[in-house]
C-alpha cells in the first residue's frame, strides 16, 4: 500500500516537467495520493497533470481568489485535502545598491503574502488535519548576494510558518518548509548552464553534488506521509551547504 | 577621566603568554580602572606583565579547581571583592576528525570543557551576591567555530561550542544572584598564536574573503567587546557575541581553498 493512499493533496508550482512540483507530484501519484497540480500558467499544468491521471487548476499565488479555489477544487474533486505543498516562488536578484520598490514588492507579494493566505486557505479545507509545506531557501540560511528580496521574504515566511504550526497544531495541522540548496530546475536552469557558477557552488555542497527535484520531493512526501511529529520546522535539503556558503561574485572568475 | 571599569576587579585567566589574546584584554581592563589579577601556567612571564599593568599575578591551572578558587580568593584578599572573571585559556589543535587521538580528545576535554565548567563554578562562588559577593560578569572566549564549520579542528569546536552551552545555563541559574555569564566568539585573529602561519604567502587571503569588514581580527577587537560585556552599562547574559567582522554571515575557507590559494601565492613569487 502506496504512503499517501486515500490522500488528497495539491501542489501549487507545476508548470513545468523539470519543477519540484512535477517531480512531487509524480512522487505522491506513485504512493497513492490523488492529486490537484495547479500553476499560474494553466495549459501547462493541465497537460503535466493529464500525464499523472491528477487534476489541475490555474492558481496565481499573489490572487487570493486563486488560492481559495484551489483549496475548493481539492474538496469538489475529491471530498478533502490532507497535504499542501507550494513551490512557487519567483527570482528576484538586485544588490542592496540597486534593490527596487518593485522587486522587493514582487518577491514579498509571492513568498510572504502569498505563503501566509496558501497556509490560510489550505488550513481552512483541512478537516481532518494534514500537513502543509511551503518552500525556503537555501538563501535563507546563508548569506546570498543580491538575493534580499527573495531571501528576506522566505525568511520572513518561515516564521510564519512557526507561528502558523503553533496556532494550528490543535487542529492537527502540521506546517514545515523545506529549504533546497542550488537545485537544477526550471528556475534555475539558466544558472547550471553556466560553469564558472557551478564550479564555485560545487566547492560549497559538503555531499559533493548538486540538489536535484527529486531530493525535494522525496522530503515532502516524508513531511506529508510519516513526519507526524514534526511541525514548524525548516527542513535543510542543501546537501550540507549552509554549513559552508554561498559563493560571492568574485568566486565566479 | 573616569575608566569604565573603575572601583572593579577583574581576574583574566591565560595572560601567560606575551601579548596573547588574555594579556592585551586584562591590559584594557587596567587602563579602564580595573585592579586586575592575571593568571595562567608559567609564573615568569605573568610577573613581568603584572608589574607592567600594575596587578597581581597568580599561578592557575584552569583544570585545577583549587587554583581557581585560589585566584578568586586572592582577588578578594587583595583588592576586597570579585566582579569580573574571564578565561582566555585554549588549545588550537588542527587535527583531521579520524586522526584525532583519544589522548588528544581527552587533553581537549579538559582544557577546554572541563576547565571553563570549574572556572564558571568558582567564579560564581566567588560573586554569588547572595553568598558573600556583589555579583559579577563571566566572560568566556569562545569561538566563531563554534558556530561556523571549519576543517580539522573538531574537538576545539566541540568543545567550545559545548562551552558555549554552559554559559547559557550559567546566565539563567545564577541571574538572580547578580551574575552575568556571556561568551565572546572571536574569528582569525592576529596573535602572537597566529603569527608563523600568517606569514605564509597565500594564507591570510584565502580568510581574508570570509570576512565583509575587509580585514581579519585583533586582541584589541575582542579587549573592545570585553570590556563593554564586563561593564555596568551591559545588560545581556546568556549571550554569544561574534566579534569577527562578519565572517558567520559567509565562512571559513576549505582545506582546499587554502590549499589553492598559498600555491597561487606561491607561483607568483
Amino acid at each position: 500500500m502506496g504512503r499517501l493512499q486515500g490522500k488528497a493533496a495539491v501542489i501549487l508550482g507545476a508548470s513545468d516537467e523539470r519543477s519540484m512540483g512535477f517531480a512531487t507530484a509524480k512522487r505522491f501519484v506513485e504512493e497513492g495520493a490523488k492529486v490537484v497540480l495547479a500553476a499560474r500558467r494553466g495549459d501547462n499544468v493541465r497537460e503535466l497533470a493529464d500525464r499523472l491521471g491528477g487534476t489541475s487548476i490555474a492558481c496565481d499565488i499573489t490572487n487570493e481568489a486563486d488560492i481559495a479555489a484551489l483549496a475548493a477544487k481539492a474538496l469538489e474533486e475529491f471530498g478533502r485535502l490532507d497535504v499542501a505543498v507550494n513551490y512557487s516562488g519567483v527570482d528576484v536578484a538586485e544588490s542592496i545598491m540597486e534593490s527596487t520598490a518593485e522587486g522587493l514588492r514582487k518577491s514579498s507579494e509571492v513568498h510572504f503574502v502569498g505563503t501566509a493566505l496558501f497556509i490560510r486557505h489550505m488550513a481552512s479545507a483541512m478537516a481532518h488535519g494534514g500537513s502543509i509545506i511551503t518552500t525556503s531557501s537555501l538563501t535563507a540560511l546563508a548569506q546570498a548576494p543580491n538575493y534580499a528580496a527573495y531571501a528576506g521574504a522566505k525568511a520572513g515566511a518561515d516564521t510564519i510558518v512557526r507561528i502558523a504550526a503553533n496556532e494550528l497544531g490543535e487542529r492537527g495541522i502540521r506546517v514545515n518548509s523545506i529549504a533546497p540548496g542550488f537545485t537544477r530546475s526550471a528556475m534555475t536552469d539558466a544558472y547550471f548552464e553556466m560553469e564558472n557558477i557551478t564550479k564555485a557552488f560545487i566547492k560549497e555542497i559538503p555531499l559533493g553534488k548538486f540538489v536535484v527535484v527529486e531530493d525535494i520531493a522525496e522530503t515532502a512526501l516524508w513531511l506529508a506521509a510519516e513526519a507526524g511529529s514534526t511541525t514548524g520546522q525548516v527542513i535543510d535539503v542543501t546537501g550540507g551547504q549552509s554549513l559552508r556558503r554561498v559563493p560571492l561574485p568574485i568566486d565566479f572568475g | 577621566m573616569i575608566g569604565r571599569l573603575e572601583g572593579k576587579t577583574a581576574l583574566v585567566i591565560g595572560a601567560a603568554g606575551r601579548d596573547n589574546m588574555g594579556q592585551v584584554i586584562a591590559r584594557r581592563f587596567a587602563k579602564e580602572g580595573a585592579k586586575v589579577v592575571v593568571a595562567g601556567r608559567r609564573m615568569d612571564e605573568l610577573e613581568r606583565f603584572a608589574a607592567e599593568i600594575g596587578g597581581k599575578a597568580t599561578k592557575v591551572d584552569v583544570t585545577r579547581k583549587a587554583d581557581l578558587e585560589a585566584a578568586a580568593k586572592l582577588a578578594k584578599d587583595e583588592f576586597g571583592h570579585l566582579d569580573i572573571a574571564l578565561n582566555a585559556t585554549g588549545w588550537g589543535l588542527l587535527k583531521g576528525f579520524l586522526e584525532t587521538t583519544e589522548e588528544e580528545f581527552d587533553a581537549m576535554s579538559e582544557l577546554q570543557f572541563k576547565g571553563p565548567f570549574l572556572f564558571m563554578q568558582s567564579m560564581i562562588a566567588a560573586m554569588d551576591n547572595k553568598a558573600g559577593g556583589r555579583g559579577g560578569s563571566i566572560i568566556q572566549i569562545s569561538s566563531a567555530t563554534a558556530k561556523i564549520m571549519f576543517h580539522d579542528h573538531a574537538a576545539y569546536m566541540g568543545a567550545k561550542a559545548g562551552t558555549d552551552h554552559l554559559i547559557r545555563v550559567v546566565a539563567n541559574e545564577f541571574g538572580t544572584h547578580g551574575i552575568r555569564a556571556n561568551s565572546i566568539s572571536p574569528g582569525l585573529t592576529e596573535s602572537p598564536m597566529t603569527q608563523d602561519a600568517m606569514g605564509v604567502p597565500g594564507l591570510k587571503e584565502a580568510f581574508l574573503k570570509g570576512y565583509p569588514l575587509g580585514r581579519i581580527g585583533t586582541a584589541d577587537d575582542i579587549a573592545a567587546a570585553a570590556v563593554f560585556v564586563a561593564s555596568d552599562e551591559c545588560f545581556m547574559t546568556g549571550e554569544n557575541l561574534q566579534i569577527s567582522g562578519g565572517l558567520t554571515l559567509r565562512g571559513n575557507p576549505t582545506r582546499e581553498d587554502i590549499a589553492a590559494s598559498v600555491a597561487a601565492a606561491s607561483a607568483t613569487e
